[in-house]
């Protein structure tokens, strides 16, 4: 792994470009073009729809290869919909409703709160999608801002484009036949927030894409828990190619993540280098089925069961398939996550331990000889299917080609344990669009737009508010960063209850509750604001606040019977001087150490204190 | 459409759409491709394609500018398939084009939907179809179906007729699916002695969609004239949301029952004939016509335009009746309610439509009953107003659609002269059950 340690400088060296790309899903009541309920509360399923679609050819008339890929697995797709989430326009039954008002100001709120221009008239496109994760076969999305920026640690980051868009259909399940898409998220209103290539270092991308985050949490306007905010990074380098990064489910790796895709590309950059002295290429493949008939390898007679393998030559290669690219990854390994979207588990190559697969002396000697397999070279071996074996030997030996001639272009996952990423699909070229002409263009009111700059915040600002609000600058900075603020501000706003109390409650009691193994998050706000104004009007200690949220109520009704049946009734003041005027005598410390160990659960420390200083005098 | 202002600053620079132009505006500047403006919105409102492939509006408003960059890029020419191969082992099958959202596309750099004038391109897209059957591509017409009428109906009969004559095993149509039926109905009539799959399709979504329902639609249709037994006319459409298979309905028993769906064709009073999958297998669901030779069969392309087909409704107009009549109206089939009624017994006697329809009657006109149910079948018993109407003359078209009596009594009118009254509720090509069976109300 690079070590981290490098300044500016040396990624200025290595020409380092990275600029990110984020998905926000907003809150609102309903989707973005139709009347469904936006909260992903599905219930049950009623109806499961099949559908084929056809990949279309791009605009220049021809497929890229992420299309290619896609359709060469001719899947097909099932929807699953619900009664609450979903309606015929999320089916493609019906068409589009007019864009929903709310979405549009929460997105126009955004777009100014990144100081971003708006267009006078919003055009609502069609973005061509071939996964199947549209039923339509196309995303509905619009530009709804440009020029923007954000400040990064003193630096301003360019934000040249923001747009509103339908959120597509989770995946369910998925093989090579078919996949199984629940359209209940599909048409939640998502906003895309893209930065210019102009971020220097990876801690400078942690740094903004924490920074996007968080103003857009601040707007209090956007969905907050796992997977309601994508973070996706586009980095290259010199010599390198383009690739995006996506899956990033804590900001915390991203720049570690990062680093360890440098190095990947700096390694393929290296292996390219020596390809080329070598002269390598890249050979037809050969079915070698027949030299295997007997074979004691598992994984080639299981595989090849009514099939074929097939064997290529790589020219040149030796000892570079099984270079170390990233920990545990090696050249081997990209090629056989090519070949596997075609649906076979895997390649073998010339630089594994051939041994350990059961392959025999002579088998290995039989396919050298039918592959004219030379000093320099390395093979790779392909079984699976007929009509399978073949795609995939043809994407390994696109992989394997690419090796020679460039670092490919591709969208990568992230793998969070491992740090590293793996190929997902080549990186798809252009999008088409197309304007969405079942929606009318949306004029702008540019004093409208012009009066959101007073709502829309602002990071400094809502610091030094909520410092001065808690009191407290670290909990106020651990808030800020947290993804609660919005409940934060909920809770405060609709109770009054004390600020650092309740800052307190999420950000440590809820934690150390979830660590308990308590699904604390399964309390729903309403409950949460339920709770604390019981505390606000001195019904429960905070204490009590602790037992009850640890009970895991389901409805208010709950609440009470848990305050019933734990005893958790905060004491007035005048039962609390009743049972510490007879203990007068003891002396403060002795008062507090015998009523808390009694009342705990019943008495805030601080009114306790309170009383016996009126007490003791 | 841009407004004058912007019209003569356009011509001021010899810009036109498909341009690539730079606009500084009040919010920014810009260089993109000019897009066309549709006849509705803000005319001073430009719209450009942008490098991203978005589209934004930006209002030339005051100390704006406009400046050419270089014209637009030639449209491409469409790649046509080359020559289509022969395959002696396969029937032939003709496709008649006639226009309709499955013919409809839309043009990417402008975003306006357009009819395909070469229904090659359709074929291009479907190359499944080169597999089932030769096709033999005709291209009749390019229109929408709501503005189609008895011409075009006749046209395509005797293309129909032509192509089957000239050796066709079977026909597909497409057609536009708002006035599918009617269509449909009228060629069951027109075509009623040819015996051969005569098969109507269409799209709900156009199809340079991916999910376009018309790959599905037409690999079904051009399964069913390539295959099945079936000598009749009907419609091939989806069954169900899904892409799995389609239903094949009756001509004259078809219905559009949805504004959108892909399933909106549904069998009335009948079920459908069969239903057909993509890969090629057909299971029939009821009785048909079989195939047959043309032998001297002949199309019958008269039609009545002087027919009628009325809605009636609480509070409606007995005059409306007679506005037809005196404007020298032949038929008039009512769409009536409930069991086939019009308001008779109405509190304000000048409501009653009885006398009205007596008077059209004995004027020579035919009157025709169906139900705005839609589902079941008219009876001239159960109620007093029935037995009057009937026995005023009014014919009672047992478990005929509406839209199916009205081409019908055209059909009639013209070809059989004073016997159109007579023949209105006899079964001439399966558009009359005797029977209703009891699962057919979906």
């Amino acid at each position: 792994m690079v070590a981290g340690k490098e300044g500016r400088e040396y990624y200025r060296s290595i020409g380092f470009k990275c600029g990110l790309e984020i998905h926000q899903r907003l809150l609102t009541k309903t989707k973005l073009f139709c009347p469904c309920d936006a909260s992903l509360d599905s219930g049950w399923p009623i109806a499961k729809i099949y559908r084929r679609q056809k990949a279309v050819v791009g605009e220049l008339g021809k497929m890229d290869l992420a299309t290619e890929f896609e359709s060469s697995k001719r899947r097909m797709f099932i929807y699953s919909a619900f009664r609450n989430t979903s309606c015929m326009v999320d089916v493609d039954e019906e068409p589009p409703h007019a864009v929903n008002s709310e979405a549009l100001e929460i997105a126009l709120l955004i777009a100014s709160a990144f100081d971003a221009e708006v267009p006078d008239e919003i055009e609502p496109m069609r973005k061509e999608v071939v996964d199947g994760s549209d039923p339509s076969a196309f995303q509905r999305t619009m530009e709804i801002g440009f020029n923007g920026h954000i400040d990064v640690g003193g630096r301003k980051i360019s934000i040249p484009f923001i747009s509103l868009e339908e959120e597509s259909a989770g995946i369910q399940e998925s093989t090579q036949e078919f996949v199984v898409y629940d359209v209940s998220r599909l048409g939640i209103p998502l906003i895309e927030i893209d930065t210019l290539p102009e971020i220097e270092t990876p801690e400078e991308a942690k740094e903004a894409a924490y920074r996007i985050g968080l103003l857009l949490r601040l707007t209090g306007k956007v969905q907050r828990g796992i997977g309601t905010i994508r973070q996706d990074v586009n980095i290259s380098i010199a010599g390198g190619a383009r690739v995006e990064l996506k899956g990033f489910q804590e900001l915390d790796i991203m720049d570690k993540v990062i680093r360890n895709e440098i190095e990947r590309q700096l390694k393929l950059i290296e292996i390219k280098k020596q390809l080329e002295e070598r002269k390598a290429k890249v050979h037809e493949p050969v079915d070698v089925t027949a030299l295997f008939s007997s074979t004691r390898s598992k994984i080639i007679s299981e595989n090849s069961k009514g099939g074929k393998v097939l064997g290529i030559r790589l020219e040149g290669f030796k000892g570079l398939i099984g270079t170390e690219i990233n920990p545990n990854r090696r050249l081997g390994t990209e090629i056989s996550e090519y070949a596997r979207l075609a649906g076979v588990r895997g390649i073998i190559h010339s630089d594994e331990d051939l041994d350990s697969y059961g392959f025999s002396t002579e088998e290995i000697g039989a396919l050298k000889k039918t592959l004219a397999i030379g000093e320099k070279d390395g093979f790779m071996l392909i079984a699976g299917k007929a009509g399978i074996v073949e795609d995939a030997a043809r994407f390994a030996e696109i992989r394997a080609r690419l090796a020679i001639s460039e670092v490919p272009k591709e969208t990568r996952v992230v793998d969070s344990k491992t740090l590293t990423t793996r190929f997902l699909r080549p990186l798809p070229g252009k999008e088409r669009m197309y304007p969405e002409t079942d929606i009318k263009p949306i004029l702008v009111d540019r004093k409208y737009y012009l009066s959101l700059k007073h709502m829309a915040p602002d990071i400094e600002r809502e610091r030094e508010k909520l410092a001065k609000e808690i009191g407290n600058k670290q909990l106020a900075d651990q808030l800020l960063g947290s993804q609660s603020m919005t409940l934060y501000r909920k809770i405060l706003s609709e109770t009054g209850a004390d600020p650092v109390t309740i800052a307190s409650f999420i950000l440590e009691k809820m934690k150390e509750l979830r660590r308990g193994g308590i699904d604390v998050d399964r309390l729903s706000d309403e409950l949460l604001v339920y709770i604390f104004k019981l505390f606000k009007e001195g019904k429960i200690t905070r204490n009590g606040i602790y037992e009850i949220a640890k009970r895991l109520p389901k409805d208010k009704e709950s609440v009470d019977s848990i305050i019933e049946s734990e005893k958790l009734r905060r004491l007035s003041d005048s039962e609390l001087l009743s049972i510490v005027r007879p203990l007068a005598k003891l002396g403060k410390e002795k008062i507090i150490r015998e009523v808390m160990s009694k009342y705990r659960l019943n008495v805030d420390g601080d009114s306790l204190i309170a009383i016996i200083d009126k007490v003791v005098g | 459409m841009y407004s004058k202002n912007v019209e003569d600053v356009f011509k001021s620079k010899s810009i036109k759409t498909g341009d690539i132009i730079k606009v500084k505006a009040a919010v920014g500047s810009f260089e993109g491709m000019l897009m066309p403006r549709s006849e509705l919105g803000d005319g001073d409102i430009i719209v450009l394609k942008l490098d991203n492939g978005y589209n934004i509006g930006i209002r030339f408003g005051e100390g704006a500018s406009i400046e050419k960059i270089r014209d637009g890029p030639m449209p491409a020419a469409a790649s046509m398939p080359s020559g289509s191969s022969h395959n002696p082992n396969l029937p032939k099958v003709a496709l008649i084009y006639t226009g309709g959202t499955i013919g409809s596309k839309i043009d990417y750099a402008t975003g306006g939907v357009y009819m395909l004038t070469k229904p090659e391109e359709l074929m291009a897209e479907v190359p499944e179809l080169a597999g089932i059957a030769n096709i033999e591509i005709r291209h009749l017409m390019s229109m929408a179906s709501e503005d189609m009428g008895s011409a075009e109906w006749k046209a395509i009969a005797a293309e129909v007729f032509k192509a089957a004559s000239e050796g066709a095993r079977g026909i597909v149509v497409t057609i536009g699916t708002d006035t599918m039926h009617y269509a449909s109905a009228a060629l069951s009539f027109m075509l009623k002695d040819l015996r051969i799959p005569v098969i109507l399709t269409g799209a709900q979504r156009s199809s340079d969609r991916g999910s376009s329902d018309a790959f599905t639609n037409l690999i079904c249709a051009v399964q069913l004239a390539a295959k099945s037994e079936i000598g009749e006319v009907g419609i091939c459409m989806h069954a169900n949301s899904s892409d799995n298979y389609c239903s094949f309905i009756r001509g004259t028993k078809a219905r559009k029952m949805h504004t959108s769906s892909r399933d909106a064709f549904r069998p009335i009073n009948s079920k459908p004939l069969a239903r057909v999958y993509p890969e090629g297998n057909i299971e029939y669901y009821s009785q048909y016509r079989k195939v047959a030779d043309i032998g001297d069969a002949k199309p019958i392309l008269g039609f009545e335009d002087k027919v009628a087909l009325i809605k009636t409704h609480p509070n409606l107009d007995p005059n409306v009746l007679d506005y037809y009549v005196n404007e020298g109206y032949k038929g008039i089939i009512l769409e009536g309610t409930g069991l086939g009624h019009v308001p008779t017994f109405t509190s304000d006697p000048k409501r009653s439509w009885l006398e009205h329809v007596k008077n059209a009657i004995s004027k020579g006109v035919v009157v025709g009953m169906t139900s705005q149910c839609i589902y079941g079948r008219v009876n001239t018993n159960v109620y007093r107003t029935l037995r009057l109407l009937s026995a005023a003359g009014v014919v009672y078209c047992e478990d005929m659609t509406p839209e199916t009596a009205y081409v019908k009594l055209g059909f009639l009118l013209a070809n059989y002269p004073g016997k159109a009254g007579e023949m209105l509720n006899k079964n001439m090509v399966g558009e009359i059950n005797e029977k209703t069976e009891i699962d057919w109300l979906v």
